[in-house]
């Protein structure tokens, strides 16, 4: 199967490599199927391309890159779309992924989206864009965190 | 802002159209019941957060060229 994307000419879908949001993300929840690439010039970025709206793609990155010590937490109804347990959060691990949403705006410095991270499941392929209940991070983090920032300096 | 008390099975009205009521009351959260016409949305207010993020983070890829992103993102990464 192929589809035409507007960022990256017509890409081949490997039907295994979708992923599935059953209820889309806040803002695009018609889009329910997205393919996730790996950007080509060994930095770890994915883009998130939908299956279903040409132009949109989402720019992402696996919240261990940007925070280390970064643990996720889910609400009960997110952890039940994806079939997991609901008494505990899951490890993140070969089986369960977390992306982070980036930001970019021409003259600003990136931002993720830490307070809201994709979490797949990789076994079934399905995802779910899980907003933290708590507030340990927020919408549009640096992309670096401050206090390796003040080690830096 | 308006502060009312209310206990579990008891509702609270907003207009003529939308009916608040508290279904179950725990030590940290609360379960509510909204009824409300079609024509308003009702979202938790993060959904809404991310929704407008979302709808931002959606334009990354008009800023900045796929090819320029190595170059754009390594300045600010770890």
């Amino acid at each position: 199967m192929t589809f035409a994307t507007s960022h990256f000419g017509t890409i081949t879908v490997d039907a295994g490599a979708v992923i599935e949001f059953p209820e889309g993300l806040p803002g695009f929840e018609d889009r329910r199927r997205f393919l996730p690439l790996n950007h080509p010039g060994g930095t770890g970025l994915i883009f998130l391309q939908s299956l279903e709206l040409p132009e949109l793609c989402f720019l992402a990155v696996p919240v261990q890159a940007l925070r280390p010590e970064y643990r996720v937490a889910m609400s009960a109804e997110d952890l039940e779309l994806l079939g997991l347990a609901e008494d505990r959060p899951p490890e993140l691990s070969a089986e369960i992924n977390a992306l982070a949403i980036l930001s970019l705006v021409e003259g600003e410095p990136p931002t993720a989206n830490l307070r809201s991270p994709v979490v797949i499941r990789i076994a079934t392929r399905r995802a779910v864009q899980a907003i933290r209940p708590d507030d340990r991070y927020g919408l549009r983090e640096p992309l670096l965190a401050e206090d390796a920032e003040a080690v830096c300096l | 802002m308006l502060v009312i008390r209310r206990h579990p099975g008891q509702s609270l009205r907003i207009g003529e159209e939308i009916e608040i009521e508290v279904i179950e009351s725990g030590p940290n959260r609360v379960k509510l019941g909204i009824r409300a016409p079609k024509s308003i949305p009702v979202v938790r207010s993060e959904v809404r957060l991310t929704r407008a993020e979302n709808l931002a983070a959606a334009r990354s890829l008009d800023a900045v060229r796929p090819e320029e992103l190595a170059a754009v993102l390594g300045a600010s990464r770890p």
